[in-house]
């Protein structure tokens, strides 16, 4: 029996290595990319983070208990601080958290300024509830307007009203309220959404830009080439927010805030595909000489089955990772543009729509918590650039041997 | 030194050609705003109470050659572009070349001392961490990189704005002391100016040195590692005096190559943390420009006036290029 074990452990063994390295070989360049990005952990990490903030962003109506709009205002907790629910106090403690009734008096004795005062006793409790009935939403809900009255379709889509949690009675603020009584949580949350979206959109948009001009520029070469790189070139040297301003500059007041949102993000698409048409173009422009084209060529191929079958999958991953590190700088340049007016406006919720008036002394003496949401934002660029950073080492073939 | 000539020469002509390609982009993006200058010059006088008729319109377009094909027109802003010279605002009806003049070239030292802070910082700092073993340094530097990128300049600037405004009880905003702002420059005047001006030169310069140290510290390790170091070594020469005459100065060129697209970074930033720390004197013209009143003639004039710096640097870098660097020289000069 010991000599079973004995001799039959080496075997084994050399089998493992055997299977190992043969799923090493044979593995795709996919399950590779995924294999050396799983031993990165602080990558690892900062796409959990990315994918809980995705899904909190998609999730928002539900997560959040109001909307983000002035339809949600509170007009009795104008600039509140926030509300932190609690288990115990002075009053003993309960199962249900709570939050502490507020209300705002204005008399002579307060020399006429509105005053919170918050009744802590026991009457002035309120305790959260959860999954509460609260104002409806609803999900892919749209219509489709073509040509012709009889192909209007109007997708109704699926009405929630549950909410994850609320307060019995009134309202509860996590991260307090703006001026008009807007609930900074909620709006936090549908934000992260917002900035997904225009990045989305914007990456999408410098993605095809990128693949055609870099793809007509490596392919064919020559003067064709020459005159898109100098072009390429100029539009790379104008610095982008200047730019971005003079462009968002254009949109008419009249415009609605989704038709905004939509020109804003064709604006950063539009200007950011340069650095990606430049990978593209030196990549194919040194792998289109190589002996497995030629082969190609040689068995008859016709170009698009070269570049379909043979030159897209060679750099597939580095666009996918150039992508991934496109998408902060797309969101940053959202918020700098939201941030100075010429970016989206008041019902469309980003960052940079939240932050447009905290530069007031106001503001920065007594209502700090404007400044929450700032730190989401913070975590989701750092998220993505973590995700960026690990996906580049681990697409990199190299990065094994060292 | 005929050789060199030559290639300054092509240099120069291709940073000309492309300040042309700029200036057909910018100028075309003026012309697609709505409007053009004679509408909202007339329509600030109808505002005023005088009456505007559609002849009136199209004779102030006559005088100000708006009726003009669109080439000719890029043809003539382009020529006196490239003097210096842009023409009178649409709104304030004002000198450009007035009006921007000394506040562009405030704006472009605050600038270029945030690069050069920047530069300052991280040269030292990046040959360090590519030098040292200290695991603690290393990672403390990798966040504080990670956060210059994560934190953009404008939200740092909020913070600090935040953060003074709560201890120091002043948001530490603006150029310069009430008291100097209309006099002429004078010491006092350039002490108070620098007693100002740290806060915008640092936060202008926070990205810019996050993304130095990072570039340092990879150029650094990746020669670090070759066999001309080993041998050098080998042959006795060590310490600091190892690192600053071979890796360094093999680093050196890729740095300097880089030096352009830094100063559009912090171009980048400049209108926006303009605007927070209340820079009236810098680039927040710019955002007045465009968001407030749709000014294109100065909105053109400020975009090309700060990509002419930006090719005027690169075009800088490639001729100290050119000459500090042996390998680049040979090629040039043969």
């Amino acid at each position: 029996m010991k000599d079973m074990t004995d001799t039959s452990n080496p075997l084994t063994q050399a089998a493992d290595t055997q299977k190992r390295k043969e799923a090493y070989f044979t593995a795709s360049q996919g399950q590779l990319i995924w294999q050396r990005f799983k031993r990165n952990k602080s990558a690892l990490a900062g796409a959990w983070v990315l994918i809980i903030l995705i899904l909190s962003g998609m999730f928002a109506p539900f997560l959040t208990p109001y909307e983000p709009t002035i339809g949600g205002r509170d007009k009795d907790y104008l600039n509140g601080a926030p509300q932190i629910p609690s288990f115990c106090d002075s009053n003993g403690c309960s199962l249900r958290p709570f939050i502490y009734t507020s209300t705002r008096t204005r008399s002579i004795q307060t020399n006429f300024r509105w005053v919170t005062e918050t009744d802590t006793s026991l009457e002035g409790r309120r305790y959260l509830t959860f999954f509460t009935k609260g104002v409806s939403y609803t999900y892919f809900e749209f219509d489709i307007n073509l040509p012709g009255k009889a192909l209007d379709f109007h997708v109704p889509g699926f009405k929630f009203e549950t909410h994850l949690f609320g307060v019995e009675p009134g309202m509860i603020h996590l991260f307090g309220t703006d001026s008009t009584g807007k609930d900074i949580f909620s709006r936090t949350l549908t934000a992260v959404n917002t900035s997904m979206a225009v990045g989305t959109i914007g990456v999408i948009i410098a993605f095809v830009l990128a693949l055609a001009i870099g793809g007509i520029s490596g392919y064919y070469g020559g003067w064709i080439d020459s005159v898109l790189q100098m072009f390429t070139d100029a539009i790379k040297t104008i610095p982008s927010i200047p730019l971005f301003m003079a462009l968002a500059a254009f949109i008419p007041d009249v415009w609605s805030a989704e038709a905004r949102f939509f020109f804003i993000s064709m604006v950063l698409g539009l200007i950011g595909w340069t650095t990606l048409a430049r990978r593209i173009r030196t990549h194919l422009l040194s792998e289109r000489n190589q002996e497995y084209v030629l082969a190609a060529q040689l068995c008859g191929a016709s170009p698009a089955h070269v570049i379909r079958r043979h030159l897209l999958p060679s750099f597939s991953s580095y666009i996918i990772v150039d992508l991934v590190i496109s998408f902060p700088y797309m969101i940053l340049s959202e918020t700098a543009l939201s941030f100075i007016g010429l970016g989206l406006k008041d019902p469309v919720n980003s960052l940079g729509v939240m932050l447009q008036n905290v530069t007031s002394a106001d503001v920065l003496l007594n209502y700090q918590w404007y400044f929450i949401p700032v730190l989401f934002f913070i975590v989701l660029v750092l998220a993505f650039v973590f995700v960026g950073d690990g996906l580049r080492d681990a697409a990199d073939p190299y990065s094994d041997s060292k | 030194m005929l050789q060199f000539s030559r290639f300054v020469a092509i240099r120069a002509t291709l940073a000309v050609f492309t300040l042309v390609v700029v200036s057909f982009i910018v100028f075309s993006l003026m012309e697609m705003v709505p409007g053009d200058c004679a509408e909202r010059y007339l329509a600030f006088k109808s505002s005023q109470g005088a009456v505007i008729t559609a002849a009136d319109i199209q004779a102030e377009r006559v005088r100000l050659g708006l009726d003009q094909p669109y080439v000719q027109r890029w043809g003539h802003w382009i020529v006196n572009a490239f003097q210096g010279e842009f023409g009178d605002s649409c709104i304030l009806r004002l000198n450009i070349r007035q009006l921007i003049g000394p506040k562009f070239w405030l704006s472009l030292g605050l600038c270029l001392s945030a690069l050069l802070l920047a530069y300052a910082i991280a040269i030292p700092v990046g040959i360090l961490a590519a030098t040292s073993k200290n695991a603690t340094l290393n990672n403390s530097l990798r966040f504080v990189s990670y956060l210059g990128l994560a934190l953009p300049n404008f939200l740092l600037a909020l913070m600090i704005m935040l953060f003074s405004t709560l201890v120091f009880g002043n948001s530490l905003t603006g150029l310069f002391s009430k008291e100097f702002r209309d006099a002429a420059w004078s010491f006092d005047k350039f002490m108070d100016f620098l007693s100002h001006a740290w806060l915008p030169v640092f936060i202008l310069g926070w990205s810019a040195t996050a993304f130095a140290i990072q570039t340092v510290r990879a150029l650094m390790s990746d020669e670090v590692g070759k066999l001309y170091v080993t041998a050098a070594r080998a042959r006795g020469v060590s310490g600091r005096r190892l690192l600053m005459r071979y890796p360094a100065r093999h680093a050196l060129s890729p740095i300097i190559n880089s030096l352009g697209f830094d100063l559009n970074r912090i171009f980048n930033e400049l209108p926006i943390v303009a605007l927070i720390l209340t820079l009236t004197e810098a680039g927040s013209l710019l955002i007045e420009a465009l968001a407030r009143s749709n000014d294109q003639q100065l909105a053109g004039a400020i975009i090309f006036l700060l990509t002419a710096s930006i090719v005027g640097i690169n075009f800088i870098t490639d001729i100290i290029l050119a000459l500090t660097d042996p390998r680049i020289r040979r090629s040039i000069i043969g």
